[in-house]
C-alpha cells in the first residue's frame, strides 16, 4: 500500500511546498522524496547521476507527482547553486531542504585514508551541504519561512574505530545544523539534523550477509534489528512539517538504541 | 513507488497519560484520541480529569479517568488495573504529571518540597511505568514517551530540585530504552523549552514572558502545547519505531546542545 493521506494530522502535510532532496536519485534520498510526495509535496530530485535521477522521478511521476530534476554534482558550488536558480525559476520556490546526498566510503583505517578521499568525503559532506543551503537560503529568508534537515550518522555521535574522515564530516554537519539554526531563526527557517544508525537499504543488503547482520545485530542493537528506509524517511518528513515549528538546532537519531548519548 | 506502511493511527491501543487534567496532558491525551487510542486520563484533581476524558470521548475514542496523586504507588497500582479492566492493555504511557520548580531558589527548597517534586516526576514516572510494563511486554510492542525539560538538560539558575528530577527522567528513557527493547518496547524524551501553559501563567506575567521571549528564544515565541504534543504523536506512532533512548526538545532555540 501506499501512504495514506488520511492517516496523517492536517499540519504533517506538505501542499503546495517544494521540496529539494540532494542525492534523491537513489537510496535513502529516494526514499525521503518518495514520501514527502506522498504527502503533498513538489520534489526537485537532485543527483550528480541523471540516469538515477530520472528514476526517482518516473517513480513520482507514477504516484501522481510533478517532479523537477536538477542534475548536478553538490560539491560543484557554481554548476549546483545555477541548477538551483533554474529550479526557483520553475518552481517559484523551494520551501524544504534535505541535505541528504552522501558517499560511504567503505571502513578504512587512517593508512587507507589518502588526500583525495579525504577531500571527496568533506566536498560531498561538508562543502555540499553547505554550499546547497546557502543556494536556497536567499528564497527562504525572502518568503520568511523554510525548513532544512541535514543528514549525519551515528558515526559522528559514537565512536567508530575506522573511517575517521566519514565520522569527522558527519561531525562538521551536526556542527553546522547548530550554527545554522540559531542563525536563520529570525527568518523561521529550522534548521535540524537526522542522524541515522544502520538502515536495511539495498546497498546494505548487497555488502553484509545475513550471518554478519545477525551478529552484529544481537552485539549492538537493542531493538533487534535495522531501520526500514521509510522509518528514516518518516522522521525526516517530520522535522520537514510545520508539527516541528517549533524545534530547531535539534539532532534526533533513529538508530534503535545503538547510540544513547547526548541529552 | 516503495511501500511505505507507515501511520500515525493509534486504533486498538489504550494510551495512559498522566497530568491529563490541565494544560499540556490534556493537550496530549486529545491528540492520541483523535488518532483513535482509548485514553486513561490520569490526574489528581478529578474534575478536571472528567473534563478532559469529557472532550476525549467528543472525539470518539474511549476514555477512563483515574484520579490518583502519580507520587502514590498503591494508588497507581490500583488505578493502572481499573483502567485495564475498562479499556484492555495499556501500550503506550506519556509520562506528563509534574509541578513547577517554583523558580525556587536553593535556600528555599526545604525537605518537603524537594520531595514533593522529586516524588512526582521521578517516582510518579517510575511506577507508572512498571504498572503498564507487563501489559507492553505481553504484547511485544510499547511506547513511553517521558517529558522532561530543558531544565533538565543544561540547568537553570533556580528550581535545582526540578533540574535534578528533569535529568533523572532523561536517565529512566535511557535506561528503560535498552532494558525494554527486547520486548519491542521504545523509550524516548520530549524536553519542552518554554511552552505557554497554565503552570508558567503561575511564574510569569505578560512582560515577563514577552522579556522571556525576546532574550532567549531565537525563534521569537514561546511554545503552545501542540508544538510539544506533535512530537509526542510522533514518538508514540509506528512510524518512529526505530528511534529509542533519544530526546527531542521542541523549544525554539533557546537550548542546543549534545547531538
Amino acid at each position: 500500500m501506499t501512504e495514506n493521506s488520511t492517516n496523517q494530522p492536517a499540519n504533517s502535510r506538505f501542499d503546495g511546498q517544494v521540496a529539494l532532496i540532494t542525492g534523491s536519485g537513489k537510496g535513502m534520498g529516494r526514499s525521503h522524496a518518495e514520501t514527502l510526495a506522498a504527502r503533498g509535496a513538489r520534489i526537485v530530485v537532485q543527483d550528480v547521476d541523471r540516469a538515477a535521477a530520472e528514476e526517482t522521478a518516473d517513480s513520482l511521476r507514477a504516484a501522481g507527482g510533478d517532479p523537477i530534476l536538477a542534475i548536478a554534482d553538490v560539491s560543484d558550488v557554481g554548476a549546483f547553486a545555477e541548477a538551483i536558480r533554474a529550479v526557483e525559476a520553475a518552481a517559484g520556490r523551494i520551501d524544504i531542504l534535505v541535505n541528504n546526498a552522501g558517499i560511504a566510503g567503505g571502513s578504512p583505517a587512517m593508512e587507507e585514508i589518502d588526500e583525495a578521499n579525504y577531500d571527496r568525503m568533506f566536498d560531498v559532506h561538508v562543502k555540499g551541504a553547505f554550499f546547497a543551503t546557502k543556494a536556497v537560503l536567499p528564497g527562504m529568508k525572502a518568503r520568511g519561512g523554510g525548513k532544512i534537515v541535514n543528514i549525519a550518522s551515528v558515526a559522528a555521535m559514537g565512536a567508530v574505530g575506522s573511517r575517521a574522515h566519514y565520522c569527522a564530516a558527519k561531525g562538521a554537519v551536526l556542527a553546522m545544523t547548530k550554527s545554522w539554526a540559531l542563525e536563520f531563526a529570525p527568518w523561521k527557517i529550522n534548521v535540524n539534523c537526522v542522524s541515522p544508525g544502520w538502515v536495511m537499504t539495498p546497498m546494505v543488503h548487497a555488502v553484509t550477509t545475513a550471518e554478519w547482520r545477525k551478529t552484529h545485530i544481537d552485539a549492538e542493537i537493542p531493538l533487534g534489528r535495522y531501520a526500514e528506509p521509510w522509518e528514516v524517511s518518516a522522521l525526516v518528513a517530520f522535522l520537514c512539517s510545520a508539527e516541528a515549528d517549533f524545534i530547531t538546532g535539534q539532532t534526533v537519531s533513529p538508530n534503535g538504541g545503538q547510540v544513547i548519548v547526548g541529552i | 513507488m516503495t511501500e511505505i506502511p507507515t501511520t500515525r493511527r493509534l486504533d486498538g491501543h489504550s494510551a495512559l497519560i498522566t497530568g491529563a487534567g490541565v494544560g499540556m496532558g490534556r493537550s496530549h491525551a486529545l491528540a492520541l484520541a483523535e488518532a483513535g487510542a482509548a485514553i486513561v486520563v490520569q490526574d489528581i484533581v478529578a474534575e478536571t480529569a472528567e473534563e478532559t476524558a469529557g472532550l476525549v470521548r467528543e472525539r470518539g475514542a474511549k476514555a477512563h479517568v483515574m484520579v490518583c496523586d502519580i507520587s502514590d504507588v498503591a494508588a497507581v497500582n490500583a488505578g493502572v488495573e481499573a483502567a485495564r479492566a475498562d479499556l484492555g492493555p495499556i501500550d503506550i504511557l506519556v509520562n506528563n504529571a509534574g509541578i513547577s520548580g517554583g523558580m525556587a531558589k536553593f535556600d528555599d527548597i526545604d525537605e518537603a518540597y524537594f520531595d514533593r517534586v522529586v516524588a512526582i516526576h521521578l517516582k510518579g514516572t517510575f511506577f507508572a511505568a512498571k504498572a503498564v510494563l507487563p501489559d507492553m511486554r505481553a504484547k511485544g510492542w510499547g511506547r513511553i514517551v517521558n517529558v522532561s525539560s530543558i531544565d533538565g538538560m543544561v540547568g537553570c539558575p533556580s528550581s535545582a530540585h526540578y533540574c535534578a528530577a528533569k535529568a533523572g527522567v532523561l536517565g529512566l528513557a535511557k535506561a528503560w530504552a535498552k532494558e525494554f527493547a527486547p520486548w519491542g518496547i521504545t523509550v524516548n524524551a520530549v524536553a519542552p523549552g518554554y511552552i505557554d501553559t497554565p503552570m508558567m501563567d503561575g511564574l510569569l506575567d505578560d512582560a515577563g514572558k514577552a522579556a522571556h521571549v525576546a532574550a532567549r528564544i531565537p525563534l521569537g515565541r514561546m511554545g503552545v502545547a501542540a508544538d510539544l504534543t506533535a512530537a509526542i504523536a510522533f514518538l508514540v506512532s509506528e512510524e518512529a519505531g526505530f528511534i529509542t533512548g533519544q530526546t527531542i526538545s521542541p523549544n525554539g532555540g533557546e537550548v542546543i546542545v549534545g547531538f
